[in-house]
């Protein structure tokens, strides 16, 4: 188990480059840098663009500039973004923050309605429960976020005037755990609906699957309760595949999601990724890439740990 | 790499337990905050550093630094950092009479040397600065604006508080200032002390930057949110609120946030279409129609891959600006022959009208051979993009449409990718606000042959006094570029402003040139 | 598989709704391929006298939009490419997820290591700047769009058929099949592979819509389809704009009915079709 655990550890490294490589080529190949969107405004000169070539560093070869950010990067620096000229670091401790509240919010809502509905559809096929998790799963699947998000401010923001339309505070700063919770509803309530068809699917699916199973049978015939059953053995052996949508949405949390902070104004990952894209400020986009990429690596790590945890058959000593 | 993740992660832990304890703040509710949306994000608030040099950049700036003037739509001018100017010198210098009320948000009143010595350090070729063009006017500065050693540079304090500005070529206050007003800032220098000019930019200062415009500098989410507070003692008056917080938000939720009041204003003016009009009238906001334009249209053509001046003529002849015009401003909008903004001084007698048959006659005297030219467009343009090829295709120009995002766009013309772009700016009320800067060596974005004729009228329209005269070499200029076709001018556009009754006494239409009159907004109770 | 192919077809017709869903869709998949050549609509001209915005008309069934152009021709169109994003994104998707899902789990060792890592990777990549440069680096065109959707969603089927493979391979019957000395691919094919595999015909079903609505929120982001080429995804984004949300539903409902209409066809067909491989649940 532990050299399992070792050789995961040491495999990651590897894949980890790999990542930060294949993203810093591919920020090559992409036409424009920041020197371009200079010439916007039409007040620009050569001189200008050489100048902030210059300074950026954009005028070096490429795999000194590789090198450099991977030593900046060893160093614990992942230097400071073109744009605003702050610290890549302190971009993210900004927004990370933000990100994990609104992604975090919005799934763990998600995980709570859906692991439940979804065993109570899987239980009576057919029933009540059976058909809100369908329409629920429908709305989720069907409906682009983009929509849910200008629909659910057209209603609540705008008809209703419940809950507000934008920003994480009434007045730019922090004025309590109310109105933070008041600005929270709508943007996490799109996120959980997003996310919610997925895990209503993989718990109904599973739950149904297990059912099937032999010592489901066995079980009912050694004369447990149908809650008993349900509970102890079911949600038991649907646990792999539920966890396993559940854990794939945390590199998602970390990330952000770039259609619900765009169109709420929320400073998180997804909205600064998606600005340092279109203003081809590449050590902001390495740097999310950096921090994503170690969440998905501890996902997957976790995940497969719990794959053995929960069925001892899987072996670890193998490979 | 572990060293960062750690502070991050603590960062993180900070965040939620804040959140989990700290109760509601009396004392910042009470606070009255106007927010406001934006479309963009700022970068730099550095002025003098911004990468992108963008408007969304330079509202920012408007508010945390002092300008000397403050410019309506219409082209006049209000005293702001300067309370008086005068021309001197045959019209090579201008005096400022600067405010003698006007303060850094420290306390340290502004000075004429203070503004000098911005610009001695901005000019300084030591200095990593962006954007220094806007000081080659300058006397002692060379084309790119940096300081020629030897020679004296062109802003002198005369005394604590008259700045005196030479130009290279006479020129008057007032054009000076509508020409480059919103890129003169006054800095700190105080605060900058003895750092060397090559270090400038590295200063803590510019996290926090202070200065003296009517609101100071709280808090940043770079790239997404900006918190300022009123600077109670500007010059010109208080702002009538608190705070001032401005938010980075998608297009489509500005106005449903508007209505719904959760903003008080969107920057740049609240620019609506006519039928987002409807609707927020509907919705009982008060619509403001633009007198003054505030966009220009210009379709971009590569002269080098589009070298035949009866070809460019003709695709000029082919388009239909009526249409176009009517697509893209919903009949805000007029079509123009000329780059010249209408309603300034300077006129030109050319009209426009559609003429397919002579744009294919034009085809045929300069050998259209049938290739497909490449229009490059931005997604929120495409729709402009179907019609120009629709237009075209009916006189025989075979288009093809890219739509790429603008890094991509500005890129792809400077290297000469694509035959055309459509691109759209905000007019100046000179007559050479749009020629001047893309008919130079370094930013010759048409991809002109030869610039000789088009520089030399723009040097000798500069440097000529008489307005008269001025305006006989403004006409054979428009002649030259009616005749060459290096771009299409396509139309000038008004805007329409939505206001919110929460905040009162927004100058909008000039908002839309980049300065705002935040020392007038008044926050309404409730 | 419990018996043969005939056997399974049959099982699926007998689910009248699933039965019905395919129905649907493939009427769908009818009138957007042969509605707009019988009835000669066009997408891509601009009806200057009907002008911007007209409402439905007799000439305009759903009237037209910002630059004159005829709407239902655009619903029609649109609906070609987002099928042909959802199902071959979806198609590509299974077609790498399922043969590595397989390998990873079955061989273990090494393959399974270097391809969990590969899912690793594929997954991490933020997806929005692998879409940026595929298109700036190729143009932006209907196969790169398909092609980056597709790859970057194998890696949730190739995890789950993976994972199911883990349980399955330990299961007695394989054991015993290995026990009697059947070759991998054999083992692989006829005892791994239906019942690993059939879980996955609902997530590929889901994956078709997911591709559809992938594509739709790229379109929001200005890096999907792009115009003047029509897709549902980028027709609906017109409701992104409050005065046609709340004025114009012709414009933008037609496409979210079609999109939602589609994925919840292929939802139901994908559950049919998995009761239908595996009668027991």
């Amino acid at each position: 188990m532990t050299r399992y655990i070792r050789n995961r550890l040491v495999s990651a490294v590897p894949v980890f480059f790999g990542i930060t490589i294949l993203v810093f080529l591919m920020l090559q190949v992409v036409p424009g840098t920041i020197t371009d969107l200079m010439g916007e405004q039409g007040v620009s000169s050569a001189a200008d663009k050489a100048a902030l070539e210059a300074s950026l560093g954009l005028d070096r070869p490429l795999p000194v500039r590789y090198g450099a950010w991977l030593w900046d990067l060893l160093r614990g620096d992942l230097g400071n973004s073109y744009a605003s000229g702050k610290e890549v670091s302190g971009l993210i401790a900004q927004r990370i923050g933000p990100s994990l509240l609104l992604t975090g919010s919005g799934v763990l809502l998600a995980v709570l309605i859906a692991v439940p509905l979804g065993v109570l559809s899987a239980w009576k096929p057919g029933s009540a429960w059976d058909r809100a998790a369908g329409v629920l799963c429908l709305v989720s699947f069907g409906v682009p976020g983009f929509f849910l998000c200008l629909v659910g401010i057209f209603v609540f923001s705008v008809v209703l005037g419940w809950l507000p339309s934008q920003g994480m505070y009434a007045s730019g700063v922090y004025a309590g755990l109310g109105d933070l919770l008041h600005h929270l509803i709508l943007p996490a309530g799109v996120v959980c609906l997003s996310g919610l068809g997925d895990l209503v699917r993989q718990t109904r699916s599973a739950c149904l699957e297990t059912l099937g199973e032999d010592y489901i049978t066995t079980a009912r015939a050694k004369g447990l309760s149908e809650g008993a059953v349900m509970v102890r053995h079911v949600l038991r052996g649907s646990l792999i595949p539920v966890l396993t949508t559940v854990l794939t949405h945390i590199p998602h949390i970390i990330g952000g999601s770039v259609v619900v902070e765009r169109v709420f104004g929320w400073p998180g990952m997804g909205s600064l990724l998606f600005s340092a894209i279109f203003s081809r400020d590449d050590p902001v986009i390495m740097g999310v890439t950096v921090v994503i990429a170690l969440a998905v690596l501890l996902t997957n790590l976790l995940l497969d740990l719990i794959y053995g945890l929960a069925d001892p058959r899987v072996r670890y000593e193998e490979g | 790499m572990k060293r960062r993740i750690l502070p991050l992660l603590l960062a993180l832990a900070l965040v939620l337990g804040l959140a989990a304890c700290a109760g509601p703040n009396q004392e910042e509710a009470a606070q009255t905050v106007v927010r406001c949306g934006l479309s963009n994000a700022w970068d730099s608030l550095m002025p003098y550093n911004s990468p992108s040099g963008s408007n969304y950049s330079r509202i920012i700036y408007d508010k945390i630094y002092d300008r000397l003037a403050y410019v309506h739509a219409d082209g006049t001018l209000d005293p702001r950092g300067a309370d008086s100017w005068e021309s001197a010198d045959g019209g090579l210098t201008a005096l400022f009479h600067l405010s003698e009320k006007a303060a850094f948000h420290d306390g340290t009143p502004v000075t004429a040397q203070h503004w000098a010595d911005t610009i001695a350090l901005l000019t300084d070729p030591d200095c990593p600065t962006l954007g220094r063009g806007a000081f080659s006017v300058l006397a002692g500065t060379d084309e790119t604006g940096a300081a020629v050693e030897g020679e004296s540079l062109g802003a002198q304090a005369v005394d604590t508080y008259t700045l005196k500005l030479t130009f290279k070529t006479p020129t008057t206050p007032e054009d000076f200032l509508l020409d480059k007003n919103r890129e003169y800032y006054v800095l700190p220098t105080h605060l900058i002390g003895d750092t060397p000019a090559s270090e400038v930019m590295e200063l803590e200062l510019w996290n926090a930057p202070v200065g003296s415009g009517p609101c100071s500098f709280v808090s940043e989410v770079a790239g997404s949110q900006i918190v300022l507070a009123a600077n109670p003692d500007y010059q010109l008056g208080a702002p009538g609120f608190d705070q001032l917080v401005i938010t980075v938000m998608d297009k489509s939720n500005l106005l449903t946030s508007l209505i719904a009041g959760d903003l008080d204003y969107y920057a740049f003016g609240g620019n609506a279409s006519v039928e987002d009009a409807q609707v927020a009238r509907q919705a009982g906001l008060e619509v403001l129609e633009g007198t003054v334009p505030n966009t220009f249209y210009e379709l971009m053509l590569n002269n080098a891959s589009i070298p035949s001046a009866e070809i460019r003529r003709a695709i000029g002849l082919a388009l239909d600006k009526d249409a176009l015009c009517l697509q893209s401003t919903q009949g805000l909008g007029t079509p123009t022959a000329t780059d010249l903004t209408p309603g300034t001084a300077y006129t030109s007698p050319f009209t426009w009208s559609r003429d397919v048959e002579q744009a294919m006659e034009l085809l045929r005297q300069g050998g259209y051979d049938g290739r497909t030219y490449k229009l490059a467009c931005t997604s929120n343009r495409s729709g402009l993009a179907a019609l120009m090829q629709q237009n075209l295709g009916e006189a025989g120009i075979a288009v093809e449409i890219v739509t790429v995002d603008s890094a991509t766009l500005f890129s792809g013309m400077s290297e000469g990718k694509y035959d055309m772009a459509i691109a759209s700016h905000t007019p100046g009320a000179l007559p050479l606000w749009f020629t001047a800067s893309r008919f130079t060596q370094d930013n010759n974005i048409f991809h002109v042959s030869d610039l000789a004729p088009y520089t030399e009228y723009i040097s000798q329209i500069q440097t000529e006094q008489d307005t008269a005269v001025k305006q006989a070499l403004v006409e054979r200029f428009q002649e030259l570029l009616v005749s060459e076709r290096p771009f299409i001018p396509l139309w000038f556009g008004t805007t329409l402003h939505v206001q919110s009754p929460t905040v009162e006494g927004i100058d909008y239409p000039s908002s839309s040139f980049c300065n705002e009159n935040v020392w007038d907004w008044v926050k309404q109770p409730g | 598989m419990q018996g043969g192919r005939r056997e399974v077809w049959q099982r699926f017709r007998r689910d009248r709704r699933a039965f019905a869903c395919l129905c649907i869709l493939g009427a769908e998949a009818a009138c957007v391929l042969l509605l707009p050549l019988l009835l000669g609509l066009d997408p891509y001209t601009s009806d200057l006298t009907a002008g911007f915005w007209a409402p439905p008309s007799a000439g305009h069934w759903l009237g037209t939009d910002d630059v004159g152009r005829d709407l239902f021709a655009r619903l029609l169109c649109g609906g070609r490419v987002s099928l042909l994003v959802g199902f071959c994104a979806a198609a590509i998707s299974v077609a790498v997820g399922i043969p590595l899902g397989l390998l990873a789990g079955y061989r273990r060792g090494a393959w399974e290591f270097w391809i969990m890592r590969l899912a690793d990777l594929f997954q991490t990549f933020p997806s929005i700047v692998l879409v940026l440069c595929l298109v700036a680096v190729v143009g932006p065109s209907v196969f790169n769009i398909i092609l980056v959707i597709g790859l970057l969603g194998w890696t949730g089927i190739a995890r789950l058929v993976y994972g199911n493979t883990l349980s399955v391979r330990e299961k007695e019957y394989v054991l015993a099949a290995r026990a009697l000395g059947g070759s991998t691919a054999s083992i692989l094919r006829r005892n791994v592979l239906p019942n690993a595999v059939s879980p996955v015909w609902a997530a590929l079903a889901l994956r078709v819509g997911r591709a559809i609505l992938s594509e739709s929120s790229l379109s929001f982001l200005g890096v999907g389809i792009r115009t003047p080429q029509a897709s549902w995804g980028n027709l609906i984004q017109y409701a992104s704009n409050l005065t046609v949300l709340t004025t114009r539903p012709w414009v933008w409902l037609p496409p979210g009915v079609c999109i939602i209409v589609t994925v919840l066809c292929l939802q139901i067909i994908g559950d049919g079709l998995r009761n239908a491989l595996d009668p027991r649940t």
